[in-house]
């Protein structure tokens, strides 16, 4: 390792070093550390967020909410906000890693990342999450599903980061939040299904089944248009779609697609059910 | 870079070099080695310590960062040359075998305990998921930890 490290406290300040060469943000560690240390980044420069001022909030803005880039995961699993009108970004939080991860990691962090199977990515999408992006020209807006371009790879070029991420509040939906992992919250997932559900509406998205978390669509509005002659087979068939998995390290595709399709059976007895209990 | 930050009770204000993990900080600048590094990469917790009341993994801290921080080292918990709670509890359950794992074990039990000093099995399980031990099966060290919450809430009057 060798790279100098800046710790800005004004958002101008932290601006005008990320224009520079080869700078990478140092916000909880957690991904970037690892990174470093296995060559996959060589930084020239740490732009340190630790002495930002602000973006360090969650605020209720009446429908939605906001989260500062600076706030981590603990903070957000001990907000009384959160688990009132965001229990599907809660169920998914809980899901990350360790204590120790979750006191260091941030949610900006998560989604920047870009990980097919990152876990708040999977609420954030369900949530119709957007992030405020912030550069020497100003502000930009953009949708967490527009902003993930593949693994790894988002719409943020040089110059920009992300102040805070804006997500609706979901309290009248039902929330489930589904993850075979292999070792109990150490491990990124082998799949996960999360989804919001009502009688007339749900809203689905999958993770590590493809390059980057995925929303079926044709599954969601077909589940809106036959509300009368549902049939779950044509359903889930439709939910496959969109899933194309890989073979890694961590599990086949075969198994994958087959974890998956179990989820998403298993997600609607759960609703019809109303309760976890169901299964 | 010039930083500040109190460790184990004592005040630091010195120059640092930047692109310094915390753990080698501690090893290797001052001689702390009861923290230990098994990954490297945040997934075994031997190298956990306590920074502003909150556990973490010190293989994943840059040293700066630690500016305007209290952190808390293993070392940090024996007063005059005797061991602290968690630590007696530890040795008198027979939670420690080749002890690689013990001091991290240990400082994540303690940010548990400062805050919860009546946690369940399930709350000291969560607490030390990010905790590998090889030898143990970990029931001793659920053992250990409950013992140790007992004698907090004894001396603590409860
Ligand atoms: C042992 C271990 C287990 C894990 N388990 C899980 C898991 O189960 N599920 C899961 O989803 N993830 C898991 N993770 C990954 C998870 O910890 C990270 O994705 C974390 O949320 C990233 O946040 P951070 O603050 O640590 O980001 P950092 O590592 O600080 O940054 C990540 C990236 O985002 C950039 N960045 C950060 N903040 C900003 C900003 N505001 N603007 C612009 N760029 C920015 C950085 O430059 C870097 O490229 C695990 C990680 C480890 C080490
Ligand atoms: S050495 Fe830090 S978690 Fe393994
Ligand atoms: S006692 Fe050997 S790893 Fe835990």
């Amino acid at each position: 390792m060798s790279f100098d490290v800046q710790m800005p406290t004004s958002e101008e300040g932290l601006v005008s070093l990320l224009s520079k060469e080869s700078s990478h943000i140092l916000a909880g560690g957690t991904d970037l550390l690892v990174k470093i240390r296995l060559k996959r980044v060589i930084p020239k420069t740490i732009v340190s967020l630790r002495h930002l001022k602000g973006l360090d909030r969650i605020e209720d803005l009446g429908d939605k909410m906001r989260v500062g880039c600076r706030v981590t995961i603990s903070e957000l699993l001990n907000s009384e906000i959160i688990s009132r009108h965001a229990r599907i970004l809660q169920m998914a939080l809980r899901q990350i890693g360790s204590p120790q991860i979750r006191n260091r990691a941030t949610l900006a962090g998560n989604i920047i990342n870009a990980s097919p199977a990152g876990d708040s990515i999977v609420a954030m999408v369900l949530s119709n999450a957007s992030l405020s992006i912030g550069s020497a020209n100003g502000e930009r807006y953009e949708r967490v599903v527009d902003f993930i371009r593949g693994p790894g790879v988002t719409t943020l070029s040089r110059g920009e980061f992300v102040k805070s991420i804006t997500f609706e509040k979901t309290d009248v939906l039902f929330p489930q939040f589904h993850k075979v992992g292999q070792r109990n919250s150490m491990a990124i997932s082998v799949a996960s299904v999360g989804s919001l559900t009502s009688e007339s509406e749900i809203r689905l998205a999958f993770g590590s089944v493809a390059p980057t978390v995925v929303v079926p669509i044709d599954a969601c509005e077909y589940y809106s248009a036959e509300i009368d002659s549902f049939d779950e087979e044509r359903f889930v068939e439709l939910a496959m779609k969109c899933v194309t998995p890989i073979d890694d390290v961590r599990a086949t595709a075969w198994y994958r697609t087959t974890v998956v399709r179990n989820l998403i059976h298993r997600t609607l007895k759960v609703w019809r059910k109303k309760g976890y209990n169901a299964v | 870079m010039k930083i500040s930050f109190t460790l184990n009770n004592e005040r630091f204000s010195i120059d640092v070099i930047e692109d310094m993990r915390l753990l080698d900080f501690l090893r290797d600048e001052l001689g702390l080695t009861g923290t230990k590094e098994g990954c490297g990469e945040g997934e075994c917790g031997a190298c956990t310590v306590i920074i502003d009341g909150k556990a973490v993994n010190s293989c994943l801290v840059l040293l700066p960062e630690i500016d305007g921080s209290e952190v808390t080292t293993i070392e940090g918990l024996s007063k005059d040359g005797e061991l602290d709670t968690i630590q007696k509890a530890f040795v008198d359950q027979g939670a420690v075998q080749c002890g690689f794992c013990t001091p991290g074990m240990i400082m994540s039990a303690k940010a548990l305990l400062d805050k919860n000093d009546s946690p369940s099995d399930e709350e000291i399980m969560e607490a030390i998921e990010g905790n590998l031990c090889r030898c143990t099966g970990y029931y001793k060290i659920v053992q250990a930890i409950k013992a140790a919450a007992e004698n907090l809430r004894n001396t603590n009057g409860k």
